[in-house]
């Protein structure tokens, strides 16, 4: 008995146990330090004293009337003997002894508990808040971006390449009227200059912006940019286009940015042979899919250091159209990004199981 | 209890804290288990996770998917696993967790790699209304996920 009571005395908690009357029979050193009462002068009194406003059911009956043995746990509010006030985890435990239905009642205080708790969640609301203006920042730079870029292959197109082109023809006209052969050698290499000048300037349109994706047509864009990509750098590559439905204008151009961010990846660092791309149609959106057969990364060590623009603009970009990205990789087994974007734009409200 | 991951925070902790407890073993279970669930199948649940649920909702459920996938990739680390077949499966389960009743009858999709060696996830919410969906299973083929070309 001696063990039971110093088990009492030694817990961290307040405990008291109290009478069918509700009446403290026996209350621990805890329970005295946390009331601010002396330890006798707890013995007796009622229950509410301690906890005034909530009275509680000490001994519950069964339907057949007779006490059973149950288990409770409350957050009610703790009165010191001061009148000063703290929120209190109470936990009733029913039982029966030789002295009739008893309940022990365990006391803590959780004022500091319920502070962290208003600081975690405000720091939660905060963080939150952040990144919805963070998305709503990144939204308006990609629109921005892609504004940018229409802009600037539109004033390559319409003025430089009409400049240039303008100059080549006037070039022609002087060729007729050269006659010494240093001369003509001369505007010969001038004449090649302007080509390549132009070809430059038209591989730059197609970079900013490929024609068919002016047109809406995301495979031909894909597959353009894969053919270019194994030209250059000698990349196999398998498309696979299951996407019967066509989308706005905008989508197209956001799936084409994020899959041309994860092929510039493999173009700079997976050293694949070979990259595959699938575009699904799923539930109203657009799956994609590409997977190489790089050397892959050891995700660990890679997302554990930031500067990976090029995997968090995938998977901002998929979040941004209100879809979802998977990027996954080891070292030795390529790597493989999937990502799904509704072709309706942005989730707002939830949609019921079809 | 701070809804950190929405309204079931609390399976979603018990389950981040299950996942360490792992063995070596159980992580070759959950490897092999979701390399042969079909990788549409599991598009499509995670499709119904973004259809059925708001905004809010999702932030929530993507936080408990991002957090299972850090902490089963530092488990496998520690246990010498390299496949991301496993943390890919956590990342999965908890946002079937956090979703919970949103996912319908997609559920045990995203839950089953991983109930194989954690019993207690097999009572989903579909299941409990009678409607539980087997997931679709491939021979060990692999997914277009798991076999780049």
């Amino acid at each position: 008995m001696s063990q039971f009571r110093q088990l009492i005395e030694s817990s961290p908690d307040a405990i008291v146990i109290v009478d069918s009357d509700g009446r403290i029979r026996y209350a621990n050193f805890q329970a005295a330090f946390l009331f601010g009462y002396g330890r006798e002068k707890l013995r007796g009194k009622p229950l509410r004293t301690l906890l005034p406003d909530q009275p509680l059911p000490l001994s519950p009956r069964d339907r057949h009337g007779q006490e059973k043995q149950v288990r409770r746990r409350l957050e009610l509010v703790g009165s010191r003997s001061d009148s000063s006030q703290f929120p209190a985890d109470v936990t009733v435990i029913s039982i029966q002894t030789e002295h009739g239905p008893t309940a022990v009642v365990t006391i803590r205080d959780i004022t500091e508990t319920q502070r962290a708790q208003f600081v975690f969640e405000r720091s939660l609301a905060v963080l939150e808040s952040d990144d919805r203006d963070r998305q709503a920042l990144l939204g308006h730079l990609v629109r921005a971006q892609e504004e940018e870029r229409r802009r600037i292959a539109a004033g390559i197109h319409d003025d430089t390449i009409q400049v240039i082109s303008a100059a080549s023809l006037r070039v022609q006209q002087l060729r007729r009227r050269l006659r010494d052969r240093a001369e003509v050698e001369i505007l010969d290499k001038l004449e090649e200059t302007l080509r390549l000048s132009l070809s430059r300037l038209r591989q730059l349109i197609f970079d900013l912006r490929p024609p068919s994706l002016e047109e809406g047509s995301l495979a031909a864009a894909l597959r353009g940019y894969l053919e270019q990509m194994r030209s250059e750098t000698g990349i196999a590559y398998q498309f696979e286009d299951s996407l019967a439905a066509k989308a706005p204008a905008n989508t197209t151009v956001l799936i084409y940015r994020i899959a041309q961010e994860a092929l510039m990846n493999v173009r700079k660092h997976a050293r694949a042979k070979t990259v595959r791309v699938e575009l699904l149609g799923l539930g109203d959106g657009c799956l994609v899919r590409i997977a190489d057969n790089g050397v892959g990364y050891n995700p660990g060590e890679v997302e554990a250091h930031p500067g990976h623009l090029g995997l968090v603009l995938i998977r901002e970009r998929a979040q941004l159209a209100g879809g979802w990205c998977r990027i996954e990789s080891a070292p030795g087994t390529g790597t493989t990004v999937e990502f799904w974007v509704p072709l309706g734009g942005p989730l707002t409200q939830p949609e019921t199981d079809p | 209890m701070i809804e950190i991951f929405g309204p079931n925070t609390r399976q979603v902790l018990t389950f981040l804290g299950q996942l360490p407890e792992l063995s070596p073993e159980d992580i070759d279970q959950v490897t092999r288990a979701w390399r042969r669930t079909h990788s549409r199948d599991r598009a499509e649940a995670w499709v119904q996770m973004h259809r059925g649920t708001i905004e809010h909702e999702r932030y929530r459920t993507m936080v408990a998917a991002s957090i299972a996938r850090q902490v089963a990739l530092s488990a496998a680390t520690t246990l010498h696993r390299s496949d991301w077949a496993f943390w890919a499966a956590a990342s999965d389960a908890a946002a079937a967790i956090a979703a919970g009743h949103r996912m319908g009858s997609h559920y045990d999709i995203l839950i089953s790699p991983l109930a194989a060696v954690m019993p207690s996830l097999a009572r989903s919410p579909a299941n409990a209304q009678g409607g539980g969906n087997i997931p679709h299973s491939l021979p060990e083929q692999g997914s277009a996920l798991s076999e780049p070309a």
